[in-house]
C-alpha cells in the first residue's frame, strides 16, 4: 500500500519537473527552474546512481538531501547567504529552493573578470569577501565539503559581491581544524586548478579567511598539513 | 475577496484563503472545526507574514497525506502543524491555532475551495477583508520571537524566508 | 625500431618487461607473497628481488628472442615506492646498463601504469583512475602534465583492502585483493560503513579504522558474515572511487575513463565503473592483471615514449625516491 503512494507520489513530482526547464545535469543531481507556489524557484532533484548498491544509494541519497537542508538553514541563521528551502520531499530526494535569480557563479565572473583584463584588485575584494563568508561558516563549525567557485553565486550586480553559497550535499558539521583544513584544502586545489595563475588571489582569500576566522590558527595549520601530506605521501603498499 | 491558489504538484487540490476582522464568535467556530462541521483550519493570523507562510505548509501537508505520513490526525491540522518551526503538536495549537477570544480569523480550505467557502463564510460572525490585508494582523515581533531570529539572519534575510527555512527543514534539525 | 627493457620492482612484484614499438616481447614477473596475516617488509621485499631478479632478466630476454645487444635503452622504477627494493632493482638497471653500454632511464611508477593503459586499451586522452596498494589517484592529462584531479587524503584503497585482509587473515595468495574479490561474490548482506568524499578527494582511514574496530564484534555475534564484509567493503570503496572519477570527468569534460594500478583488474570495480560510463555516454577502458599489476613492460613502455621524446638519465642522476608525485614528469612525449 505504502509502496503504491510512493510510486505515485514519484509519478506526480516527475510529471511537475518535466514540466520546467532543465537548467543543470550533474553528476548526481539535475536542476529545473520554473515556479513553484507562484515564486520563482529551482528544484534540484538527486536521481539513483545504478553504480552503486541500492542500499547504500538510497542511505547517501537520503542523508545528503538531508544534509543540504541543515547546512542552508544553519548558514542562513549564521547570516551566511544560501538559497532559502521551501520544501523537502524525501521520497523523490527533491529540494525546493529559492531561485537567486540573474545570479553568476563565481567561476564565470572569475573567467571573464580575467578575460577582459581587469586585474588583480578587483579579484582580490572578492577574494577578500570569499575569505570572509567561509570564515563565519568554519566559525558555526558547517564544512562545505565541496568549496569549488562553481558553488558560489554572485546575485546581480555582480560587482557588489552579494555572495550566496550552494551544493551542500556534501556538508557535514564539525569543530576540528583537520575538517576545516581539509574544506579550505578542497577549495584551493578546485580555484588554482579552475583559475591558472590566481595563486595571488587565493593567498588573499586566505589572508581574509584568517583574519576573520576567531579560530583560523589551528585550522591554518592543518592546511599546511594536509598540503604536506600530499607532497609527502610514501606511496608504499 | 476570497482568494484560490493553485498548487502545482498537486493539480486537482486547491487553496483557500479567508481573512476576517472583528470576528466575534470564534469560541463557536473554534468547536466547529473540533467536531468537524467546519472543514478548514482556523489560524491566528497574527503569526502569518504572507499568504506564502500558508502555501508552503498546506503543500507538505498534502504531500505527507498522500504517503500516509502526516504526524497529526487531519489535513487541517497537519498545515496547522507544519507552520510550527517545532514538532510539538499541542504547542503548535496553541502558537497557532485560534483562541476563543480573537477577532481576526485566517481559515485555510484545501481541496475544491469554490463551494464549501460560501458556507462557511455565512458561518462566520465577522468583516470578511482581502488577504492583501495580512500585514495589518501580523504581530512581527511575535512571529520573530516564534521563530527565534537572529540579528545576524535578519542581514541577509526577509522575516518570511527565515520562517520558510524553520518550517521546512524542522523534520531534520 | 627502439627496444627498450624495463626493470620494476617499486612493491612486492619485481619484473622485468621487453617493448618494441607498442609490441610487448616479454613481461615475466615474481611476487613476494607474505603469511597471512602479514604484510610485506622493506628489506625482505628486497631480499626476495635480488634473489630473483637475474632469473626473471634472463628470462625476459629468452622470452623475446633478443640479445644484450638488441636492447636501445635500459629503464627502471625511480619511484614512488618502498626504498629497499627500489634500490636493490636500480642497482641492477644501472649495472646492466654500463655493462651492455647503454642509455638509462629513470621513470616514475604511475607514469609507467598510465603509458602502459594507454597503450594496451587504445584510449587517447582518458581520465585516469589509478588505484592500488600505495596510491589513489584520479588524473587528467593537460598542458604537459598528468595532473591530480582527486587523490587520497590518507591512505591508499589497496592499503585499506591489505590491511583489512590482515584483521580477517585473509590469504595474501596470489594478492589479498584478489581474495576479497572472490570472497565478495559470495556476499549477500550489506553493512553500512563510512562513506568519505571530499570534493574529488577521498579518504579511507575512517573506513578501516571502523571495520578494524566492530569486524570481530559482528562476525561473532552472527550479524555478517566474512563474505558480506568483503561485499560491503568493496561496495563502499569502489562507490567512493567511482563518484569521484564521475566528478572528475565532469570538471574536464572527459569521456573516457582509464582503470589502472593494482586494484584496478578488479572485475567489481570495473563494472562499476563501466555502469557509470553508460549513464554518461562515456568509454571505460581497463586491462586485465596481466598489465594492471606491476610489471617491467609498464617501465619500459614509458621508458620507451621519454626516450623517443630525447629523455635520457645520466648515471649520476639515476638515484631512486620514495616519494615521486605522478605531475611533477614533463610529459615531453604528447602534445
Amino acid at each position: 500500500m505504502e509502496g503504491d503512494a510512493e510510486s505515485r507520489s514519484r509519478l506526480r513530482t516527475r510529471a511537475f519537473l518535466d514540466g520546467l526547464s532543465l537548467m543543470k545535469q550533474g553528476a548526481e543531481a539535475r536542476v529545473y527552474r520554473g515556479r513553484f507556489l507562484g515564486k520563482a524557484a529551482v528544484v534540484k532533484e538527486r536521481f539513483p546512481k545504478a553504480y552503486r548498491h541500492p542500499a547504500l544509494d538510497g542511505k547517501l541519497t537520503h542523508r545528503r538531501t538531508a544534509q543540504e537542508v541543515r547546512s542552508i538553514v544553519r548558514c542562513r541563521k549564521a547570516g551566511i547567504s544560501a538559497p532559502v528551502v521551501y520544501f523537502v520531499d524525501y521520497v523523490t530526494n527533491c529540494i525546493y529552493l529559492e531561485d537567486i535569480e540573474e545570479s553568476t557563479t563565481v567561476r564565470d565572473h572569475i573567467i571573464s573578470m580575467q578575460q577582459c583584463g581587469k586585474e588583480a584588485s578587483n579579484l582580490c575584494a572578492l577574494a577578500d569577501k570569499i575569505g570572509q563568508v567561509l570564515a563565519r561558516m568554519h566559525d558555526e563549525d558547517v564544512i562545505h565539503g565541496d568549496l569549488t567557485t562553481s558553488n558560489m553565486l554572485l546575485r546581480p550586480p555582480c560587482d557588489d559581491h552579494n555572495l550566496v553559497l550552494i551544493d551542500f550535499g556534501l556538508s557535514f558539521i564539525s569543530a576540528l581544524p583537520e575538517d576545516k583544513g581539509v574544506d579550505l584544502y578542497v577549495l584551493e586545489k578546485a580555484f588554482l586548478s579552475t583559475h591558472p595563475n590566481t595563486e595571488e588571489i587565493f593567498r588573499a582569500l586566505l589572508q581574509s579567511y584568517s583574519s576573520n576566522s576567531k579560530k583560523s590558527g589551528p585550522v591554518i595549520k592543518k592546511l599546511d598539513e594536509v598540503r604536506l601530506r600530499g607532497r609527502k605521501r610514501s606511496m608504499v603498499g | 475577496m476570497t482568494e484560490t491558489y493553485k498548487l502545482e504538484l498537486f493539480p486537482d487540490w486547491k487553496a483557500t484563503l479567508l481573512l476576517f476582522k472583528n470576528v466575534q464568535n470564534s469560541a463557536d467556530l473554534r468547536r466547529k472545526a473540533i467536531d468537524g462541521s467546519i472543514d478548514g483550519t482556523l489560524l491566528n493570523p497574527a503569526m502569518i507574514v504572507d499568504p506564502f507562510q500558508i502555501l508552503v505548509a498546506v503543500n507538505k501537508a498534502i504531500h505527507l497525506q498522500m504517503l500516509g505520513k502526516m504526524k497529526t490526525r487531519t489535513l487541517n491540522s497537519e498545515i496547522l502543524f507544519n507552520l510550527s518551526p517545532t514538532n510539538n503538536i499541542s504547542e503548535a495549537f496553541k502558537k497557532f491555532g485560534l483562541a476563543d477570544n480573537d477577532s481576526g480569523v485566517l481559515i485555510v480550505l484545501t481541496e475544491d475551495g469554490t463551494k464549501k467557502s460560501q458556507e462557511i463564510i455565512s458561518q462566520i460572525d465577522g468583516e470578511q477583508v482581502p488577504i492583501t490585508a495580512l500585514t495589518e494582523f501580523t504581530d512581527i515581533k511575535k512571529v520573530k520571537k516564534m521563530y527565534k531570529l537572529t540579528a545576524q539572519e535578519e542581514k541577509i534575510s526577509t522575516v518570511l524566508e527565515a520562517v520558510l527555512c524553520r518550517m521546512s527543514a524542522k523534520d531534520v534539525v | 625500431m627502439t627496444i627498450v627493457v624495463g626493470f620494476e620492482g617499486s612493491a612486492n612484484k619485481i619484473g622485468v618487461g621487453i617493448i618494441q614499438d607498442g609490441k610487448v616481447l616479454s613481461n615475466p614477473r615474481r611476487t613476494y607473497i607474505t603469511p597471512p596475516g602479514q604484510g610485506f617488509m622493506p628489506s625482505d621485499t628486497a631480499r626476495h628481488h635480488r634473489s630473483c631478479i637475474l632469473d626473471v632478466l634472463q628470462e625476459a630476454l629468452e622470452e623475446a628472442k633478443i640479445k644484450p645487444q638488441d636492447v636501445d635503452c635500459v629503464a627502471y622504477t625511480k619511484g614512488p615506492g618502498m626504498g629497499a627494493p627500489l634500490l636493490s632493482v636500480a642497482i641492477v638497471a644501472r649495472t646492466v646498463a654500463q655493462l651492455w653500454k647503454k642509455p638509462l632511464l629513470g621513470v616514475n611508477h604511475c607514469i609507467g601504469h598510465i603509458e602502459m593503459g594507454r597503450l594496451i586499451t587504445g584510449a587517447e586522452n582518458p581520465s585516469v583512475l589509478y588505484v592500488s596498494g600505495g596510491n589513489t589517484q584520479v588524473i587528467a592529462y593537460s598542458e604537459r602534465c598528468y595532473r591530480i584531479f582527486g587523490e587520497t587524503i590518507d591512505i591508499a584503497v589497496g592499503n585499506c583492502l591489505d590491511r583489512f585482509a590482515r584483521v580477517l587473515k585473509i590469504s595474501n595468495d596470489p594478492s589479498p585483493g584478489y581474495n576479497i574479490e572472490q570472497m565478495a561474490k559470495k556476499g549477500k548482506k550489506f553493512v553500512e560503513l563510512p562513506y568519505t568524499v571530499k570534493g574529488m578527494d577521498v579518504s579511507f582511514s575512517g573506513i578501516l579504522s571502523y571495520i578494524e574496530d566492530m569486524s570481530h564484534k559482528m562476525l561473532s555475534s552472527g550479524e555478517c558474515t566474512p563474505e558480506d564484509l568483503c561485499f560491503s567493503l568493496q561496495e563502499t570503496l569502489f562507490s567512493m572511487l567511482v563518484e569521484i572519477t564521475e566528478r572528475a570527468m565532469a570538471h574536464c569534460g572527459s569521456q573516457e575513463v582509464l582503470i589502472v594500478g593494482g586494484v584496478g583488474c578488479n572485475v567489481r570495480l570495473q563494472e562499476m565503473m563501466g555502469v557509470m560510463c553508460q549513464e554518461r555516454g562515456a568509454k571505460l577502458f581497463a586491462t586485465d592483471e596481466r598489465f594492471c599489476i606491476d610489471n617491467g613492460a609498464m617501465i619500459a613502455q614509458a621508458g620507451w615514449e621519454m626516450f623517443r621524446s630525447g629523455q635520457v638519465t645520466n648515471l649520476q642522476d639515476s638515484w631512486i625516491t620514495q616519494r615521486y608525485r605522478t605531475d611533477e614528469v614533463e610529459v615531453t612525449w604528447r602534445d
